[in-house]
């Protein structure tokens, strides 16, 4: 059984989403140990012991993180469907890299398709999730 | 109820979407989520070859499987079992429907013949593997050239001939145009096949409740209303025992306003079953099952004065739809007909539309539906006379431009289903201007020269159209005022990413001085809907939100009415603002929404006029079509070595008319855009001589991903239409419809001089390589 389907049927976890189960558009992407993987190619006994995280772990019950915010501020999504593997990809990168290049942005997101927004509004929405974090950083330094 | 700060009008307003935190979170609910109790998986086996009469079909290993809980063929659809209809017919259009089963004949690669139902997916599928299918190979056909050929295959016996349909479009005197023409000039320009390609693939719940008698179909859809009507006619139900609910949608373009056979065969299932069962379509199946688009071939001849006003327009459009008509199968080649003339005065044109059979997938209607085709080959011919010319191309269009002061202009061609051509509003030559202001056009072609100078080769392209947006017949909203104060609308809209519910809540909200949180949206499930047509040819902004505003008006007026009986006041000495009846003048003496509501309700006595509930439900039909229009500009620079096409950048001035919400807008825009790009340089469906699908996958399918594009500005101009009362155009499919045009003139700019002539799509580094190799032989 792929760790998708696991999440999805097994622990009723379905933001997690299937775009075409080959590795390919990205929309399946979790977080396995901290670091973005392909839950539709990667079998769930491969994480026995692993850390994973999905969409709805990114925020749980709280407020919705500045990846999130940033997206939606920027109108960064449409349909729905490729949103969770965007959020876990833009979380990793700004994670590396806290305030990204547009090369960088690219490259980290190269992996994940989306049909709707034509991407010019996930750039900016990047741009905004930096921005936010690092206004989040300043005010925790200041507390 | 939420204040509203100041008397700041929501429409107009970029305000970010309600839609989103939900899915953001990860809680969208798509139909492959959905798990009902005693669910069963259903798995579809599918034709693995183009055409052949079905020798045998075995399905008993299959069906005495223990896992198997039932196995259907056509042989055991019931009696009656309608083909699947075609809803865009016109009179000449033969019957070329599809079975929901394949019964002794199979026409293209993806096509369904039986259906497995077990206790999960895995069982299902490899229960298709023990269905034994022999084939009687028929050779078949995948061109439409070939297929017009008197000795070509014929995919229906009974019909006599691969063409379904023809059609015409005829205004003024073209031979005579062309007699009296300075130059003419003919290209045949093509377009290949691609494909819609949402991120989300189709898929079905059905669950019969054999106890209510009644059956409810969860489906990707775009249309449920239209849907019900279609699936109670195919089964032979009556509609009241159909519910339909589109749950989530993760995008539509088009592939999913469609009436598929797993639509049928699956409620079929599981009203045999007695139990509900699920389909989600995988990805492999969506490219050889979900509708194809675009193939389209434009014979086109232009006759031209000698100061290059085209006088004359002549064009053979020629549509490959694959084996059988689909729901709308006639709309790609009638649109391309009706609007090739674009915003060009061209007082004398004529064209012919065939539609033909291939053993391909199904051909139906995607993002634009006809008009990125046409407006492909015109632009294309614009660009090809004015360097023949040695006229500027923006200034060849400035000179062709129907002017503002002639609006309307009555095209005097038709479109199926949608009416007479007569562009309602608009500003053709101001939107080019300030397209190229947009772009930096002098600073862009100075750039363009001094890259030449180096060894590189910059270009620009220009792509301008008219489109055809807001078709009726019409669309519905209920408007109810809740006793809490709460405001719920009900849409036939169903909106898969447009933002329906924002741009929705933003006009009720302003009926009534309230905020978006104090609106509630409801669309999607015709249990609750009663009538709707749906969201498809960029109609719910324009059609819904003017059903909504006049719903609202209405309930206004019966909260005025109501208030003058409980004030005791003259409606002319009230006034409503702020989620609030109040009087004028009086500032102390007034009744909020919810007070009036919990007035209203039953069994409170009503005065003369008034019935119960603040409640009002409108069918807003559509006069005539409206014309959205825009002018995209690309800026390209290509790599004469590789062929490789990079789009620098990008920016579209549009017109949708009254905007209800500029982020939405411009995000329609911009996917269009680039679902346009891929189509004009990435993406082909590709078949081999035997019918044979060769790239039915992502890995050799190659969509945009983020890399691939440029950003994209967009800029608006606002020319409201007179025919809706909010002024709206709809906006969700300009993007994809002026891209192609654009990007390919581009690129053809770029490589001026050099011989260069592009005439089909896609532009793929090795056509362009082998175009720029040809002309470079030439010298």
């Amino acid at each position: 059984m792929t760790l998708a389907d696991f999440l999805r049927e097994e622990l009723d976890l379905t933001g997690t989403h299937l775009g075409c189960e080959q590795g390919v558009c990205g929309a399946c992407t979790v977080h396995v140990d901290g670091r973005t993987a392909r839950s539709c190619i990667l079998l769930a006994v491969h994480v026995d012991g692993a850390e994973v995280t999905t969409i709805e772990g990114i925020a749980g019950d709280g407020p919705l993180t500045a990846v999130q915010q940033g997206l939606w501020e920027k109108h960064g999504m449409q349909c729905g469907f490729c949103t969770s593997g965007f959020v876990m990809t833009i979380t990793e990168l700004l994670a590396l890299h806290p305030e990204p290049t547009e090369e960088e942005i690219l490259d980290a997101l190269g992996g994940n398709l989306c049909r709707c927004t034509g991407y010019t509004k996930i750039v900016e929405a990047v741009h905004e999730a930096a921005r936010l974090a690092s206004g989040a950083r300043s005010e925790g330094r200041a507390a | 109820m939420s204040a509203r700060v100041g008397t700041a009008k929501l429409v107009g307003q970029a305000v970010k979407r309600r839609e989103d935190p939900r899915l953001l979170r990860g809680g969208g609910r798509y139909v492959a989520d959905i798990k009902l109790p005693g669910l069963l998986h259903a798995a579809v086996l599918r034709s693995q070859v183009a055409f052949a009469r079905i020798a045998k079909l075995d399905v008993e290993r299959a069906r005495s499987d223990r896992r198997a809980r039932l196995v259907l063929t056509a042989a055991e659809l019931p009696e009656g079992t309608a083909p699947l209809p075609c809803i865009d017919v016109m009179p000449d259009t033969k019957p070329a429907h599809q079975p929901v089963l394949a019964r002794d004949i199979v026409r293209y690669v993806g096509e369904p013949i039986a259906i497995v139902v077990a206790e999960s997916r895995h069982d299902a599928e490899d229960l298709l593997e023990r269905i034994a299918v022999e084939y009687d190979e028929l050779e078949p056909v995948m061109d439409p050239e070939r297929a017009m050929e008197p000795d070509a295959p014929l995919l229906h016996e009974g019909l006599g001939s691969n063409v379904i349909n023809t059609l015409s479009q005829s205004v003024g005197d073209v031979a005579q145009a062309f007699a009296q023409a300075a130059h003419v000039y003919s290209e045949r320009i093509r377009v290949q096949r691609y494909h819609a390609m949402p991120m989300e693939t189709r898929g079905v719940v059905a669950d019969w409740d054999e106890g209510a008698g009644r059956l409810i179909l969860f489906s990707s859809t775009q249309f449920p209303h239209i849907l019900k009507s279609l699936l109670s006619g195919v089964l032979g139900l009556p509609e009241h025992r159909l519910r339909v609910v589109a749950p989530d949608v993760g995008g539509g373009f088009g592939v999913k306003c469609e009436f598929y056979p797993e639509e049928v065969v699956v409620p079929l299932a599981s009203m045999r079953l007695k139990r509900p069962v699920k389909w989600i379509e995988d990805r492999y199946e969506h490219f050889v099952s979900a509708s194809h688009a675009r193939e389209q071939i434009h014979d086109m001849e232009v006759a031209v004065d000698a100061d290059g006003i085209i006088v004359g327009l002549r064009d053979q459009i020629t549509t490959n739809n694959g084996a059988y008509l689909h729901t709308l199968a006639i709309t790609p080649t009638s649109i391309a007909s009706a609007i090739l003339p674009g915003p060009y005065r061209i007082a004398n044109y004529s064209a012919v539309g065939t539609s033909v059979l291939t053993n391909k997938v199904p051909l139906a209607v995607y993002r634009g539906a006809g008009h990125p085709q046409a407006v492909f080959a015109m632009e294309r011919m614009m660009d090809l006379i004015a360097a023949d010319l040695g006229i500027d191309p923006a200034e060849l269009r400035q000179r062709n431009f129907i002017q503002p002061d002639e609006l309307p202009f009555d095209r005097g061609t038709e479109i199926v289903l949608a009416g007479k051509v007569v562009y309602d509003s608009g500003d053709y030559p101001e939107c080019l201007r300030r397209a190229l202001d947009l772009i930096g056009y002098s600073d862009a072609r100075r750039e363009q020269a001094r890259a030449r100078e180096e060894g590189r080769y910059i270009g620009i392209g220009i792509g301008c159209y008219v489109e055809e947006t807001a078709i009726g017949p019409y669309e519905s909203a209920t408007v109810r005022i809740e006793p809490s104060g709460h405001l719920l609308v009900y849409t036939g809209s169903s909106p898969h990413g447009q933002g329906h519910v924002t741009a929705f809540s933003q006009i009720c909200a302003d009926e009534f001085g309230v905020g978006l949180d104090d609106v509630t949206v409801i669309h999607g499930d015709t249990d609750l809907v009663r009538h709707g047509v749906g969201t498809f040819a960029s109609r719910s902004g324009p059609i819904g939100g003017s059903a909504v505003r006049q719903a609202a008006a209405i309930v206004r007026e019966k909260c005025l009415k109501l208030a003058s009986h409980l004030l005791e006041v003259s409606t002319e000495d009230l006034e409503l603002a702020d989620g609030q009846v109040s009087v004028i003048g009086a500032p102390g003496r007034l009744l909020s929404l919810a007070e009036l509501a919990a007035k209203a309700a039953p069994p409170n006595p009503l005065p003369e006029g008034l019935t119960h509930d603040l409640e009002a439900t409108e069918h807003f039909e559509v006069p005539g079509i409206a014309f959205a229009y825009a002018t995209h500009v690309a800026v390209v620079e290509v790599d004469v070595e590789t062929g490789m096409v990079t789009p620098l950048r990008y920016g579209v001035v549009h017109d949708s008319g009254t905007l209800i919400n500029p982020l939405i807008v411009d995000g329609q825009v911009q996917g269009g855009v680039v679902q346009g790009l891929g189509g004009t340089l990435l993406e082909e469906l590709v078949y081999d001589d035997s019918g044979q699908p060769l790239n039915a996958s992502f890995l050799d399918y190659l969509i945009p991903a983020i890399g691939n594009v440029p950003r994209i500005e967009v800029a608006h101009m606002e020319t409201p239409t007179p025919l809706n009362p909010t002024g709206m155009k709809g906006a969700g499919e300009g993007g994809a419809v002026g891209s192609p045009a654009a990007l390919v003139n581009a690129v053809e700019d770029a490589l001026r001089g050099l011989g260069v002539k592009i005439r089909s799509t896609p532009v793929s580094p090795e056509a362009l390589l082998s175009l720029i190799n040809e002309a470079r032989a030439a010298r």
